[in-house]
């Protein structure tokens, strides 16, 4: 068997396109799905058993079904049920969105959570609102304890954008398809996506080991 | 309960508590309590532990709700609602057993966010409030240590001058020593003391006795969520006119 390694440079700008379009869907996601992440984890600790219902079934509906389902659901069934068409980018930044911001809304809940009873008791104690207590107190110390999650499920973010090349969006595995049906080169397309992906995940991984040292909880 | 032998009597009650109920579902923490703490007076409360000291400390600025009866503060009973408790809790201090410092602020931080988040104090002036505060815990060399940097007894001092920051009228104290190892409790008791001779009204719940028989004006004593004996603290520790009181002492080794 020969190979042919010159159809990925040939393809260079295809490829390189879609690792850019892969790093712009994992940014722009994480842009969503950390306030929308914050906003589900204050709505499910709320006393008020509609917003907290709400919230939970929400969070338990996106994080427990497969993301290539809700990619899917948001290119097939999103535009019947809501009248609105949206490009294959934003559908997948949509899909990948609810997805994550799910599993960020249990990530800060449990951050949250995980702030002792009573440093809202000595701030509440000081006169503080539930609101000032939630914003002065536990967040600044729940967001340290949150960030290497965060980080962790950036990485996995970065791999699952490949799935929204099911709705032809033309990320990188998208691209590498393409190339794959234009030349049919399986071996030589396939290592090189493979390579890409490694190149650009491996640098997220080690700053994520990093973050988890950094910002290790000393009380 | 004469007021022959209670020199605060005479002056006004800052904290009436009648017939105060506390219910944990199944279980009575507090079933019916009624005492009054006056102004300038150090009122302590002991008893053995699950006694109910420590609730009736926390029905005090509305940390926990009550379940029967009142407590008033300056003559008004104490709202039940959140909103309204808020600006009451701002006239009174507290000071808990595990200090609960906030660990992402510095000593001088921690003692101004107070006046800063509440108050609306402009930060530079709840800044010189907290250094002078804390110079008078004996702290102004830390004020840039986080808790993490500080000894319990540091970070015991640092939660008073927090309270303080307040200015409340009264300080309350729930098992302040508690957590301390032996030898910094001392610096945090002296403190205590110095605040009681300047005048500040205080109702600490501990378990130091030689603190409540040498500062306390007044000492209650708690029993399965009742007291069951108050009196100054010559009655107290040397002549308990109850067998509970004198069972709760002796298990304590105390002997006068």
């Amino acid at each position: 068997m020969t190979y042919d390694w010159s159809v990925i440079w040939q393809y260079r700008a295809l490829l390189l396109e879609g690792a850019a379009v892969t790093v712009l869907l994992t940014v722009l996601t994480m842009a969503v799905a950390i306030p929308g992440g914050i906003l589900l984890a204050v709505l499910r600790l709320s006393n008020s058993r509609i917003l907290s219902g709400t919230a939970a079934s929400f969070v338990e509906f996106f994080r427990n079904l497969p993301i290539i389902l809700v990619v899917y659901w948001a290119f097939y069934v999103m535009p019947v049920l809501t009248g609105l068409e949206f490009s294959a980018f934003t559908t997948g930044l949509i899909a990948l969105s609810l997805n994550v911001s799910a599993y960020n809304s249990e990530t800060f809940r449990a951050g949250i959570n995980s702030i002792r009873k009573g440093q809202t008791e000595a701030a509440i104690a000081l006169g503080m609102s539930r609101t000032q207590a939630m914003r002065e107190i536990i967040l600044p110390q729940a967001w340290r304890r949150v960030l290497p999650v965060l980080a962790s499920t950036w990485v996995s973010l970065f791999k699952d954008t490949s799935l929204v090349s099911v709705i032809a969006v033309g990320e990188l595995a998208h691209a590498a398809m393409t190339v794959r049906s234009q030349t049919f080169r399986v071996l030589e397309v396939l290592t090189a996506m493979a390579a890409i992906y490694w190149l650009l995940g491996y640098p997220q991984a080690k700053l994520v080991d990093w973050i988890r040292l950094k910002f290790k909880v000393a009380e | 309960m004469s007021a022959s032998n209670r020199p605060g009597a005479a002056r006004p009650a800052v904290l009436v508590y009648r017939d105060v109920k506390k219910r944990f579902g199944d279980f009575q923490a507090l079933g019916g309590i009624s005492m009054e703490v006056h102004k300038g007076e150090v009122v302590c409360l002991i008893g053995p532990s699950g006694s109910g000291k420590s609730t009736a400390l926390r029905c005090t600025n509305g940390l926990e709700a009550l379940s029967g009866g009142e407590i008033l503060f300056d003559g008004v009973p104490l709202p039940q609602d959140e909103p309204r408790m808020r600006p009451v809790r701002q006239r009174m201090g507290m000071v808990f057993q595990n200090f609960e410092l906030f660990p992402h602020k510095t000593a001088i931080e921690n003692v101004a966010i107070g006046p800063v988040t509440v108050l609306k104090m402009s930060a530079a002036d709840a800044r010189r409030r907290a250094a002078s505060l804390l110079d008078k815990v004996g702290l102004a060399s830390k004020a840039g240590n986080y808790p993490a940097n500080l000894s319990g007894g540091q970070q015991q001092r640092v939660a008073i001058a927090r309270a303080l920051a307040m200015e409340p009228e009264v300080m309350l104290f729930d098992e302040p020593t508690s957590a301390l190892d032996p030898e910094t409790i001392g610096e945090v008791l002296n403190v205590m003391k110095a605040l009681a001779e300047e005048g500040m009204t205080m109702v600490v719940v501990t378990h130091e006795m030689t603190f409540a028989r040498r500062v306390a004006d007044w000492v209650v004593v708690f029993d399965h969520g009742l007291i069951v004996e108050q009196g100054p603290p010559g009655q107290i520790f040397d002549a308990p006119t109850t067998e509970r009181t004198r069972n709760f002492l002796s298990h304590l080794g105390w002997n006068g």
